[in-house]
């Protein structure tokens, strides 16, 4: 019996099915990229972690010293701290402020394109760029925000300002990112649904709350997990604009890897540091993604 | 007409073929930061030296016209600079002596040798420069030339040696009716805090030494402070002068006086809390001492150049000390200095140019003392053009008293400036956040300890 079913579906054992090359050849220099660029350095370092190698002869195997002495490390404990730390101040601020920018800039009103274009600008300065910019605005005795709030914070000579100082350089200059995505987002949602609901009674928080919110819940997952990605693995700004000090305060773990590794030329030591990193960013988005899969489910 | 699949699927081959092509041929870029002068290509017979070095700024301009003279000079060697910073230039020269070759020549300063001797990536030179008639020991200043040696071996070959000053404003001590310090001998801790305090002003016009002085409206500071890895050479100077020691003989822990460690940077830790005659949290030291803010500055020699400039445009008058001798024992200064070291995976042919080159080098270097170095070759050092340059006169006398940090192989890891290391750590907590140095000195010195007893 001739089983009728959809093109491309093939329901008898007999048939074989057609492999299918194109994509594959699409994809394949990207993948030939990602696997030697990407993959296999990776799965190099995951072997490095547990050796001894100071990058010049053959590295030495010492099992799990490497993570043995990472936990009783006074400095990583400062790195560790101060990456959540960092990242506590500036994922809420960088995924609020973009969307509220973006709520704001998708108004229709005089000056909205120069008001994207201002928002976005700060995103395409490289983060080096951004670092020099702004050590000289928070600068103590004449940097631009000093004068403007007609005070002498010592932000980045202090420890109990460096941290905030370097969180406001790094929102301003990442927010415009997060912006333009919530822009795509919100601009994904049909017109016609804001009618409707206007029909119904709602006023605007009402929309914004009930109807903005939850169709924005992909795109606000999307740049929740990429901002918090990204904002654990700090490195330029901050080496930057205060290498890790003054003293440790600052010292991230990015730029504790890149010291132990670059500087000290303790390549298995930073090695490890890295799969630490790694597995705590899994941890997180299995984390994050089992939530928005909760609250999904909770919506719909 | 309908595309066959056949015909689609090759195109879809041709589009990535090309895609891949123009990838690789896309020219590569120099690696982001170095800056090399335009290479020509060398003729036939003609032998290329690859020279590594660190200087950026108006140095690498010195060292540039100084490698052009030689290759115009000696045609049939043709030597090329490379400079990028040191951090990164040290990366480049670990990465490439694993893959198996090396620069002909690489520069960097004394205190380094130790980690490269460790890692077999630079070459003894006692046998190397045995038969020379320029390179030997007699020719040098004695202090660079100890410096430059590893557990009692030759590994490098010392251009110069730099250490701290004392400069200052002549304005600024006229306002004050203040005689400034000679250039040499260096001035005792009773005639700097003297010093220090009649050139601390306040808005009222009164000095630190006077009835009724405003701390808390200081228009003019005596001195600058160092929140940089400048504050730790200060303490080695100070710390030096209390004759302390840091590194056991063994090399396998800290040794450090910790009263004298603690009383060091006490002095400097007081300047600024105690006595207010330096400014808390500075960080462009040499701005503020050229805007007036500061009367004086502790800096090296390679600022005269900017200092020169500055009397050229707007008439500055700088004059320049040695660093003063708080503690009164035998005078010792914080310095380090420049040196050439050879590779041990450079090409074994290339050893004899480049050391004919690093001969040549220290014979006709007088033009390396125009950025402000300081030339360890004596008869350069002793030579009357080079007496003559304007301020150098204290950093000479300093000379025989400089000491430098420790040679070990954990360098990096106990003084590099950029990282948290025990040292940078321990001075900033000092200097920024006003910490008991008894306790940090302590800290640091456990933090040496295990490092140094780690393989």
């Amino acid at each position: 019996m001739r089983i009728l079913a959809p093109a491309g579906f093939h329901a008898s054992a007999l048939t074989r099915r057609k492999v299918r090359w194109t994509p594959l050849l699409f994809l394949a220099p990207y993948l030939f990229l990602f696997i030697t660029l990407r993959l296999a350095p990776s799965a190099i370092g995951l072997f490095i972690s547990f050796t001894n190698w100071s990058a010049v002869g053959a590295p030495k195997w010492v099992g799990l010293a490497n993570y043995q002495a990472l936990f009783i490390d006074p400095r990583f404990r400062d790195a560790l701290t101060n990456t959540v730390i960092f990242t506590a101040m500036a994922v809420p601020a960088l995924v609020g402020l973009g969307l509220a920018f973006a709520l704001f800039l998708n108004q229709p009103y005089q000056g909205r394109g120069l008001g994207r274009v201002a928002v976005f600008t700060p995103y395409v300065i490289m983060p080096t760029v951004v670092g020099v910019l702004w050590t000289w605005i928070l600068e103590k005795d004449f940097g631009l925000l000093n004068v403007l709030l007609g005070r002498q914070i010592p932000w980045l000579v202090s420890p109990s300002w460096a941290m905030l100082g370097l969180v406001l350089a790094a929102v301003w200059s990442m927010v415009g990112y997060n912006t333009v995505l919530f822009l795509a987002g919100l601009q994904d949602i049909p017109s016609e649904l804001y009618e409707a609901a206007r029909i119904d009674g709602a006023n605007a928080w009402r929309s914004f709350w009930s109807l903005t919110l939850p169709l924005l819940a992909p795109t606000a997952f999307l740049v929740l997990m990429l901002t918090f990605i990204n904002t654990f693995q700090v490195f330029d700004l901050v080496y930057v604009m205060t290498s890790g000090g003054p003293g440790t305060s600052t010292l991230t773990l990015v730029q504790y890897v890149y010291t132990t590794a670059f500087q000290f030329f303790k390549f298995g030591y930073g090695s490890a540091v890295a799969m630490v990193i790694f597995v705590i960013l899994v941890i997180i988005a299995l984390i994050q993604t089992r939530a928005y899969r909760r609250g999904l489910e909770s919506i719909y | 007409m309908q595309t066959s699949k056949l015909y689609r699927k090759w195109m879809s081959l041709l589009l990535i073929v090309a895609m891949l092509g123009a990838g690789c041929a896309a020219p590569v870029a120099a690696p982001a930061g170095e800056t090399t002068a335009a290479q020509p290509a060398a003729p036939q017979g003609v032998v290329t030296l690859e020279f590594w070095g660190g200087w950026t700024g108006p140095d690498a301009n010195t060292m540039q016209s100084i490698v052009d003279r030689y290759n115009a000079e000696h045609p049939n060697v043709q030597v090329n600079l490379s400079m990028q910073a040191w951090s990164p230039l040290f990366d480049a020269f670990i990465a490439t002596s694993s893959a198996g070759s090396a620069p002909d020549i690489l520069a960097m300063h004394p205190q380094e040798l130790a980690q490269f001797v460790h890692l077999g990536l630079i070459l003894p030179l006692d046998e190397i420069i045995a038969n020379s008639k320029v390179i030997k020991p007699e020719n040098y200043l004695e202090n660079a030339w100890e410096g430059n040696k590893v557990d009692g071996r030759l590994y490098g070959i010392p251009l110069d040696l730099h250490m701290h000053g004392l400069y200052y404003n002549k304005a600024a001590f006229e306002r004050a009716g203040v005689p400034v310090p000679p250039p040499t001998p260096p001035i005792t801790q009773d005639k700097f805090m003297e010093i220090a305090k009649r050139l601390t002003i306040d808005a009222n016009g009164k000095s630190a030494a006077e009835e009724g002085f405003d701390a808390n409206n200081i228009v003019q500071y005596a001195i600058n402070a160092h929140t940089n890895h400048h504050a730790f050479f200060q303490w080695w100077s100070l710390y030096n002068q209390l004759g302390g020691k840091l590194i056991s003989d063994d090399g396998k822990s800290c040794a450090m006086d910790l009263d004298k460690a603690t009383q060091a940077w006490q002095f400097l830790q007081d300047l600024v809390y105690v006595h207010k005659v330096a400014p808390q949290g500075q960080t462009d030291y040499p701005r503020d001492f050229l805007d007036g803010r500061t009367a004086m500055l502790v800096d090296g020699p390679w600022r005269i150049p900017q200092l020169e400039q500055a009397a050229a445009e707007s008439g500055f008058q700088w004059g320049a000390a040695q660093y003063p001798n708080i503690f009164g024992g035998e005078f010792a200064v914080w310095g380090s200095g420049h040196n050439f070291t050879l590779p041990s995976k450079a090409d074994p042919n290339k050893q004899a140019a480049a050391v004919a080159f690093l001969e040549w080098m220290a014979a006709n270097s007088a033009e390396w003392a125009k950025s402000g170095q300081l030339p360890a070759f004596k008869a350069i050092m002793e030579s009357e053009e080079f007496q003559q340059m304007e301020g150098r006169a204290p950093f000479i006398a300093s000379m025989p008293y400089e000491k430098l940090f420790p040679a070990t192989p954990k360098y990096n890891e106990i003084f590099a400036s950029n990282a948290p290391t025990p040292m940078m750590v321990m001075a900033q907590r000092i200097m920024l956040e006003a910490a008991d140095p008894a306790v940090e000195v302590k800290t640091a010195c456990e933090t040496i300890s295990a490092i140094l007893a780690a393989p």
